[in-house]
């Protein structure tokens, strides 16, 4: 059913989802102002429009599934709902002819090679400033001068290891640099996730247009980071240093951490002992050779740099100094990112390299200087102002175009005042370039983040790049704080074949076998058990009140269902809501409203959307060490409970069902937490999380549901084998009604029943006994021997005579019996933390002063 | 003169220190005033590293590390230092106040690089109105730079009273400024933040001075502190102390330590511990002739 109209015809155009024209003022990267594709473009619009529009949507929608389920996200400052926002990815990818990006790759590596040898002087000799091709008070004034680290040797000459450029297309067609990135440049890691997304949303389209591949430039990063280690060591120890959840792209560091094979660590896994760098691992102090940092130089460090920075290691700087380990970005790299620098870099680069700088920055003015603050002042209503150098409390850019006249005369008299504080820049009409919007292609204002990495052969430039999309057709900036979304940069191979390159080792290689696993960092592992445990407590809670809800449901009429006040004193027990709220002193069954509070509250601390949000947030702190699926399913869990958490009424079916759904994905988690994960300490200590959590929940509800003896007490027996999800192997064990006795033994001293005290007790002894300061010691620790006691104590247990039935209508036997048990749990998770988890004592910044 | 200068710092814990990792600028170091002859250094426990180093200033740094448990921990620095001062220049001969920014921004050599560095902001010298506006009624047009500098001193030492505990470390300057009282670490802080306000060099200088004990008392052991001025730098003549703390230009009854841009660059001993709990610190400083 294709159209009548002759492909290509203007009005076949105008209504094509699939074009545009571009403006005649700007420039448009896919099409001209008749809406016909650039010759480069030409192919990937085709097999676009090849899909259709539905087609188009519907793998749109997949991308964004793709992306939320990965958990691909991006922290916005300041904004409530900011933290974990889900990557806004657009699927129309920016592409560029290889010709044009081999010119901008050069041009970008010679670019870091300049900012390299500006580095080294200002931290050295200082050339630069004597000669007066850099005005000192863009370094002696600069907070990103860092001065303890001037006369420390890096090793092979070089500071500037990751490099990112911020990049426009200007109206004459060049490309401008708008900014550099050499502290510890953001984004090449959602350049990464973008990348699989796509080729993995249009894999045919994505294999037809012959993209440049990522990923040797990340193999190259790798080899790089090895090269630096102080130490010849076939495999150094690499971490990623991240200030820690928080930080707006805290996704990528653990993203990258996991891509390149580093340990991520925040401030507080590591330290310095004898001028030497430390990652805190179960098994004790492991030494680190090279770090690469994603935190501000300036608070790497406590003792050397700032004082009021908890997020660092203190003593780092003397271990830089040293010369005991290597960190990428050198520390105090920084300083030439203000955009002051820029007017300067053509002088510098024919000064330093002896070559013109092959890509042009954008005009940028340093009001610092006469000439340029009266060009400034004469032509301001032109010029984006921009604070000389960046800190929180900096003023944002003023774009003086749109201000009043008397909003001009009091910006003249800011800059009067103190010029030196201010860059202006020239406006750049930034390119547009096609995304997808409302079922059609619209177009948007595009920046590109490209990144460059410093090899043994010299700077290379990743093909490929991060591009950054104006959120609005009006809008300029392009910033990912301020709600830009992102698009893949396609750059094409021309003549050379595609070779994929994968981070796995080539069979040449040969890996040295490891297994110990004993660096597992410390804050990792208590995260790890924090996780069992909030999933199984979250789990249990989840049981109990699917038996609770499936009770209602029936056609019974509460006061038919006799189980019901010890179901509900179950829950009580265990903290996990008032049952006030799910049922009405009349004993009326529960309304919806009311229901849902239950459920969904953040409140009580047990409350089951609490303890899954605790779970969450661990989980996320340690994603790099959970598998993708494991991850996924978490979120999952918290999102189902999210989700259902806004909904205004919940009806008892509704309930049932998503109790149910989470009980399936509570399942999946187990199963891949056994199935998955490689038994190693990590493993381990979630694995004792849950299992420390089973046994106290399940002591509990014993305790709650058998010592109060009621004359018939089927009903509530048969409800705790299904809380216990025992009922199957009961069955078919014995045959007649179901008595405490035997439901005693099955829950409590049955060995072989994963859902029995025993088999935790037992579980637990195992893991401990493997964990790494058992193995090493002679004598038991402590956790073993609160877990040898408990275990005698069940073992020893005769179920008979705690079965019976005392004055007052309790079982006491049982009740003393489980009360010792219950602290077992507490314990033994106290002793844990102890022995392997604490390293949480503060930190102090003494200043000598009385 | 002669000086020998015993400096002893003590932290007690409330709570063991498990790690500490430490930073100490307490040996006096060279300069045209005064020849260092020997510093001994003793910490106590015994630290695992103790390394000298030389800071981007020129100051001598010691840093160590303490990495087994201890409650306590104390620095005895013990210096002998030839004091022979330098007489500062005729204040009359030394070039109008308004040449200086421009000279010191264009002198590209190694000390005009150096001095120009001591113009800007710093950590613990934020610019406040108030203190530019107080600095001006000495700094009129056309006077010689240290005549209105010395008169500045003068007048801080006037108008403001030496009180302890009244003032942190973390106390802004303008705070400083309306209450009128602080120790020399305000006093040098605030007239340093009111020459740069002006565009003159300044850095901060820490040190030690000798007192006087009371006519026909002995001088007490101990009872003197370590201390802290200013130095002014006058294009052509190089750097000149000023004591706005005790209204004095420092000649040679000062012992120089270490000078940065400010506290922060030279703070005597410096750490970042692991634990500890509440802690206790005494310090004291003993300047005799020796």
């Amino acid at each position: 059913m294709t159209s009548a109209i002759p492909a290509g015809s203007p009005t076949d155009r105008a209504n094509d989802p699939f074009s545009y024209p571009a403006t005649a003022t700007g420039r448009d990267e896919a099409f001209d102002t008749n809406g016909v594709a650039h010759e480069h473009t030409a192919p990937l619009l085709r097999s676009l429009a090849a899909l259709g529009v539905d087609e188009m949507q519907r793998r749109w929608d997949q991308a964004r599934r793709l992306i939320r389920d990965n958990g691909v996200t991006y922290n916005v400052y300041g904004d409530p709902r900011g933290m974990d926002r889900p990557w806004e990815l657009d699927p129309v990818p920016m592409v560029l002819p290889s010709a044009e990006w081999a010119a901008i790759a050069r041009g970008l590596a010679q670019r870091a090679e300049l900012l390299n040898r500006i580095l080294l002087d200002l931290y050295g000799p200082q050339n630069l400033l004597a000669r007066g091709l850099l005005p000192p008070e863009l370094v002696l004034g600069s907070p990103g001068y860092l001065r303890p680290l001037r006369g420390v040797q890096v090793p092979s000459n070089t500071m500037l290891h990751l490099y990112g450029a911020d990049l426009a297309r200007a109206p004459d067609g060049g490309f401008r640099v708008l900014g550099d990135r050499t502290q510890a440049p953001s984004g090449g890691g959602y350049a990464l996730e973008n990348r699989i997304v796509l080729s993995r949303t249009m894999p045919r389209v994505f294999r037809d247009c012959r993209v440049q591949r990522l990923a040797s430039h990340y193999r190259s990063l790798r080899d790089t980071l090895r090269g630096l280690a102080p130490r010849a060591r076939e495999s150094p120890r690499i971490v990623l240093l991240t200030p820690g959840p928080h930080n707006e792209t805290y996704f990528e560091h653990a993203y990258l951490a996991r891509y390149l094979g580093f340990a991520l660590v925040e401030g507080a896994d590591l330290t310095v002992r004898d001028r030497r760098v430390y990652v805190k691992t179960l098994g004790g102090l492991e030494r680190v050779d090279v770090i690469l940092r994603r935190l501000d130089d300036a608070f790497c460090d406590p003792l050397s740099l700032r004082s009021d920075s908890s997020l660092g290691v203190a003593g780092l700087v003397h271990a830089v100094r040293a010369g005991h380990v290597a960190v990428a970005n050198a520390l105090g790299s920084g300083v030439v990112e203000t955009p002051a620098i820029l007017g300067f870099l053509p002088g510098l680069c024919r000064e330093l390299l002896g070559e013109d700088l092959r890509l042009p920055s954008v005009h940028t003015w340093w009001c610092g200087e006469p000439s340029a603050l009266s060009h400034v002042l004469d032509q301001l209503p032109k010029l984006v102002l921009k604070p000389t150098f960046w800190s929180p409390s900096a003023p944002e850019p003023v774009f003086a175009g749109r201000l009043s006249s008397a909003e001009l005369d009091a910006l003249r008299v800011r800059i009067r005042a103190k010029p030196e504080a201010y860059v202006a820049q020239e406006q750049v009409a930034l390119s547009t370039a096609p995304a997808w919007t409302r079922g059609r292609l619209e177009p948007r204002h595009v920046a590109i983040r490209a990144y460059v990495a410093s090899t043994s052969h010299g700077f290379q430039v990743m093909p490929g790049g991060l591009t950054r999309v104006a959120a609005t057709e009006e809008s300029l900036v392009v910033s990912m704080q301020r709600g830009a979304g992102s698009k893949d940069l396609w750059v094409l191979a021309e003549n050379e074949e595609v070779n994929p390159v994968t981070l796995l080792r080539t069979p040449a290689q040969r890996v040295e076998i490891l297994r110990s696993g004993g660096d597992l960092p410390s804050r990792v592992a208590d995260n790890l058990f924090w996780l069992g445990r909030y999933m199984e407590r979250a789990e249990g809670t989840v049981r109990l009140m699917r038996s609770l809800i499936a009770r209602l449901t029936d056609d019974s009429v509460p006061g038919e269902v006799p189980e019901l006040p010890t179901l509900l004193r179950a829950l009580e027990v265990n903290g996990d809501f008032d049952p006030g709220t799910l049922i009405t002193p009349t004993g009326t069954r529960a309304g919806g409203v009311d229901l849902s509070r239950a459920l969904f509250a953040d409140h009580p601390p047990h409350a089951l959307r609490a303890t899954v949000t605790a779970g969450h947030r661990a989980a996320s702190v340690v994603r790099d060490r959970l598998s993708s699926d494991t991850w996924h399913v978490v979120s999952r869990i918290h999102r189902l409970l999210d989700d259902a958490s806004r909904r205004p009424a919940f009806h008892l079916s509704d309930a049932f069902d998503l109790l149910g759904e989470l009980l399936l994905l509570f399942s999946a988690l187990s199963g891949l937490s056994r199935e998955n994960m490689t038994h190693g300490p990590g493993w381990r200590f979630s694995d004792m999380g849950r299992r420390v959590e089973r046994l106290h929940h399940t002591v509990r509800l014993l305790r709650g549901i058998l010592v109060p003896a009621d004359e018939d007490d089927v009903p509530a027996l048969e409800a705790l084998l299904e809380i216990a999800d025992s009922i199957i192997t009961y069955r078919t064990r014995y045959l007649g009604a179901i008595e405490v006795a035997p439901v005693l033994d099955l829950l409590l001293t049955d060995e072989s029943n994963p859902r029995s005290v025993a088999y935790q007790l037992l579980a637990l002894d195992e893991h401990i006994a493997e964990l790494p300061r058992a193995r090493r010691s002679a004598t038991r620790p402590e956790e073993a021997r609160i877990v040898l006691r408990a275990l005698a104590r069940v073992q020893l247990a005769d179920v008979h005579a705690l079965s019976a039935v005392g004055t007052g209508a309790t079982r006491e036997t049982l009740d003393a019996q489980l009360a010792e048990l219950e602290h077992v749990g507490p314990a033994l998770a106290e002793s844990l933390t102890r022995s392997y988890l604490t390293h949480a004592e503060p930190t102090q910044s003494l200043d000598g002063l009385t | 003169m002669l000086y020998r200068v015993t400096h002893v710092t003590t932290y007690a814990y409330e709570d063991s220190v498990s790690i500490s990792h430490n930073e100490t600028r307490v040996a006096p170091r060279r300069t045209p005033g005064q020849i260092p002859r020997r510093t001994q250094l003793l910490v106590e426990p015994m630290p695992v590293v103790l390394a000298q180093d030389v800071d981007y200033f020129g100051n001598i740094m010691h840093f160590f590390s303490l990495e087994e448990s201890h409650d306590r921990l104390s620095v005895t620095a013990v210096s002998e230092v030839d004091v022979t001062g330098v007489e500062p220049p005729a204040a009359q001969l030394t070039p109008a106040w308004e040449s200086v920014p421009d000279a010191v921004r264009r002198d590209r050599s190694y000390y005009g690089l150096e001095a120009f560095g001591f113009t800007f902001d710093s950590p613990f010298v934020r610019p406040e109105a108030e203190l530019e506006a107080y600095a001006r009624q000495s700094f009129e047009p056309g006077r010689p730079v240290l005549d209105a500098a010395f008169e500045l001193t003068r007048r801080i030492f006037q108008d403001f009273k030496y009180e302890s505990g009244v003032t942190t470390i973390a106390t802004p300057l303008g705070e400083v400024m309306r209450a009128r009282r602080g120790v020399c670490q305000d006093f040098a802080h605030l007239e340093i933040a009111m020459l740069r306000s002006l565009g003159l060099p300044a850095r901060y200088v820490s040190g030690y001075v000798r007192t006087h004990p009371p006519a026909g008392r002995a001088r007490l052991v101990g009872a003197d502190a370590s201390h802290a001025w200013l130095s002014l730098y006058v294009p052509g003549f190089g750097y000149v102390d000023l004591d706005p703390t005790n209204g004095t230009i420092p000649r040679e009854e000062h012992v120089t330590v270490a000078w940065g841009r400010d506290f922060g660059d030279v703070s005597p001993v410096k750490g970042v511990i692991l634990g500890g709990g509440e802690h206790s610190l005494t310090v004291s400083v003993d300047v005799a002739a020796a």
